[in-house]
């Protein structure tokens, strides 16, 4: 009964602020979402629930949101938390464009939401919000692909890929394992998709994917194209799998392991 | 002296705006851009005090914008129209009110008809085919009186633009430095290269 | 062990919970049952009204079913008293939004408006979450008809038809059986008649223990919504056969 769990953002005496670490278990009761970067592109996957047979598909929100025409967001965790902390950076967003005329860079957006979770995390009388980012976009004129990760703590990091959500870690592992520098686009979206279909087991119609490249609007990929990636990638472990079986041929095997990219980056979980 | 123009068609709606950029006599550029985007399918044209136009119009334009981040849909000119007219009303009986004066036109995204509105200062918003704001308002609405209709196509309603600016050329006392030229169609809203090089000599 | 979580105001269990909006959702469950059925050419809702008495005054008391808008009505399971504040919320927004485009609020965008307020009381300062569900019925130009449920986390969606409230269970299990696609609103009252009386307790309906409302479209393609009075109500209880014993001996 220590009781420090339950006051709002108070340090316990060995240094925990409890409800921020609730809020990450919230998150990690979420769907999964994946963030991919490939050379100058950057791709977002979600698992996407099935929608039962009387929900109305034209109207079941998304988990993937777009911010500004160059920046999107995906979320895992509360639904309607999200909502909101969307909603804030959409404002401050075309604030931004409205007072230095320019559109906000994928840095500043991510700083200014990462900043809104942690003033949830501080002030008095509120919860945390129980969600964890995926921002991603490209800034005004550069190519460079771009994306970043925010918690419920605030805390935001920068990655060449990452998951969050439900069975996030199996997925960042087999991110690590399987991530390269300088994908093209076909790679890419092919790893998000590879990398999803390690949590998600129904296939296709519980994927979503967007695409993000340089000074082109925001492209959700149909049901059908994921369809596509799926059935390839599962015809190639088929005859990986056969493969094996027969005894190891010489050059093929390895072609799963590659080598890790730069060094790991520490810090955030 | 600044000229705005605004002439809906069939399935169309063109705006043009004077290029001069002026201080009291003095013209300080040639090639001044009077008009904002606010969406895919609607334009606004303004004129007036020099600072209050575009700070209004960009307060617009910003406003329009997200609402369509937010709600992932677009604002008819219709809707937008009587946004604009509320915040010109708000502004006038305020400390400091706007001096603008606008035109905005659109396509509907749904009905995919033109639209045009005219506003001005006094925040008084009417929809109308075709529309002029300042001294152009005495050359051109005799000419788009005669020549306007409804159902006209885009080449005639270039035509009759074209009209209006030439005579516009030969009664004016001021150089207006032509005209940009947009138009929005339901495909979106295109710069229209626009010859104004003619001279044109009045009797 | 749980009770240390889930008093006073809002925040997260070990788990990631949220303990308090599941209980308003507990509570929500022990409500009259609300259902919605979209049509082709409208929407049904219907409400199962749980405490009647002979004294109540039957013209001016609807309980569960609201008029939000010109284009939107909405049924209600829960507290009462909640929802009345919910429901003043939204006109007012609805209102404004008319005030400032000269157009009828789009629907999703009322339903997210009331939905955030909702979302706000389980995060903000010590306040208990809202105890009710809502479902909404209405029409906008870009996606016509539409059905919409709404519950005290914040969370909503579109449906074809939905329920809740008491029996929502099995009540969301008879509507997937009888849906079908391309019903008129005509067949949808009839559906909502026979889903309310198999999950209400009473196996005869009568006018006082039930509130039916439509939205659908006239001839001249107006869209109207209509709260229904006692007469229509048990007219169609009738034609199903389904009213109470001693209506059918006066009638």
């Amino acid at each position: 009964m220590s009781g420090y769990d339950r006051a709002l953002s108070v340090f316990s005496p060995d240094g925990h602020v409890f409800q921020v670490e609730y809020a990450l278990e919230a998150v990690k009761r979420g769907t999964c979402a994946v963030g991919v970067k490939g050379k100058d592109i950057v791709v977002l996957g979600c698992e996407k629930r099935s929608a039962m047979k009387l929900q109305d598909t034209r109207i079941t929100p998304s988990k993937i949101g777009l911010i500004d025409t160059h920046v999107c967001l995906a979320f895992a965790g509360l639904n309607a938390d999200a909502r909101i902390l969307i909603d804030k950076a959409r404002l401050e967003a075309q604030s931004h464009r409205l007072t230095v005329e320019d559109p906000v860079s994928i840095d500043y957006i991510t700083k200014y939401v990462a900043g809104v979770q942690q003033r949830y995390t501080q002030s008095g009388g509120v919860r945390p919000f129980g969600i964890s980012t995926l921002i991603v976009g490209f800034d005004k004129g550069d190519t460079t692909p771009r994306l970043y990760l925010t918690e419920p703590s605030g805390i935001y990091s920068a990655w060449k890929a990452n998951a969050i959500g439900r069975s996030s870690k199996t997925v960042r592992e087999f991110l690590e394992r399987n991530h390269k520098d300088g994908m093209d686009r076909e790679e890419t979206i092919k790893l998000t998709v590879k990398s999803l279909l390690e949590v998600v087991q129904t296939g296709a119609k519980n994927i979503e994917i967007a695409i993000m490249a340089p000074g082109k609007p925001l492209e959700l990929l149909p049901v059908e194209d994921i369809e596509s990636y799926v059935k390839n990638i599962e015809t190639e472990k088929q005859e990986e799998a056969s493969k094996k079986k027969g005894g190891r041929t010489p050059g093929t095997g390895t072609a799963a392991i590659l080598t890790r990219p730069g060094g790991e980056t520490g810090g955030a979980s | 002296m600044e000229v705005l123009l605004g002439i809906t068609g069939k399935d169309f709606t063109i705006l043009a705006a004077s290029k001069a950029a002026m201080r009291g006599a003095t013209i300080l550029k040639s090639s001044d851009d009077k008009t904002r985007q606010l969406n895919q399918h609607t334009l606004m044209a303004y004129s007036g005090e020099a600072g209050d136009t575009v700070q209004f119009a960009e307060y617009i334009q910003a406003n329009v914008q997200l609402y369509t981040m937010r709600n992932e849909v677009e604002l008819s000119p219709s809707a937008i129209s009587s946004f604009v007219r509320g915040e010109l009303a708000k502004s006038l009986r305020s400390r400091s009110p706007y001096t603008v004066n606008l035109l905005l036109g659109g396509i509907d995204p749904i009905t995919q008809k033109p639209h045009l509105y005219w506003l001005d200062y006094l925040a008084s918003c009417a929809s109308v085919p075709y529309a002029a704001h300042g001294y152009a308002q005495y050359y051109c609405l005799s000419i788009l009186d005669k020549h306007h209709h409804p159902d006209i196509n885009y080449e005639q309603g270039m035509k009759i633009l074209r009209m209006c600016t030439d005579e516009l050329k030969r009664r004016l006392p001021i150089d207006f430095k032509g005209v940009t030229v947009k138009v929005v169609t339901k495909d979106g809203i295109n710069e229209v290269e626009y010859d104004d090089s003619k001279q044109v000599i009045s009797a | 062990m749980s009770r240390r979580y889930d008093s006073r105001t809002t925040i997260f269990s070990p788990e990631g919970r949220l303990y308090q909006v599941e209980y308003a959702l507990e509570a929500i469950s022990h409500a009259g049952t609300a259902l919605g059925i979209l049509a082709q050419d409208g929407i049904v809702l219907a409400a199962e009204r749980k405490v009647t008495s002979k004294l109540l005054e039957q013209d001016t008391s609807a309980e569960k079913l609201y008029i939000l808008n010109d284009n939107m009505i909405c049924a209600v399971a829960g507290m009462t008293a909640d929802a009345n504040i919910l429901i003043n919320y939204a006109r007012q927004a609805a209102q404004r939004y008319l005030l400032t485009y000269n157009e009828d609020i789009p629907c999703e965008q009322l339903v997210r408006r009331l939905c955030d307020l909702k979302q706000g009381y389980t995060q903000h300062g010590g306040l208990r979450p809202f105890g009710v569900s809502f479902i909404y019925a209405g029409w906008d130009p870009t996606r016509q008809f539409q059905l919409y449920q709404s519950n005290p986390s914040g969370n909503y969606g579109g449906w074809k038809a939905t329920s809740v409230g008491a029996n929502n269970a099995s009540a969301q299990s008879l509507l997937k059986q009888d849906y079908k696609e391309e019903c008129s609103l005509k067949e949808a009252c009839g559906m909502a008649v026979k889903v309310l009386s198999k999950t209400m307790d009473s196996t005869q309906l009568s006018s006082e223990k039930v509130e039916f409302a439509t939205v659908g479209k006239t001839k001249e393609g107006e869209i109207y919504h209509h709260l229904w009075s006692a007469d229509e109500i048990t007219a169609l209880l009738k034609e199903h056969g389904l009213a109470k014993k001693e209506d059918t001996e006066t009638g």
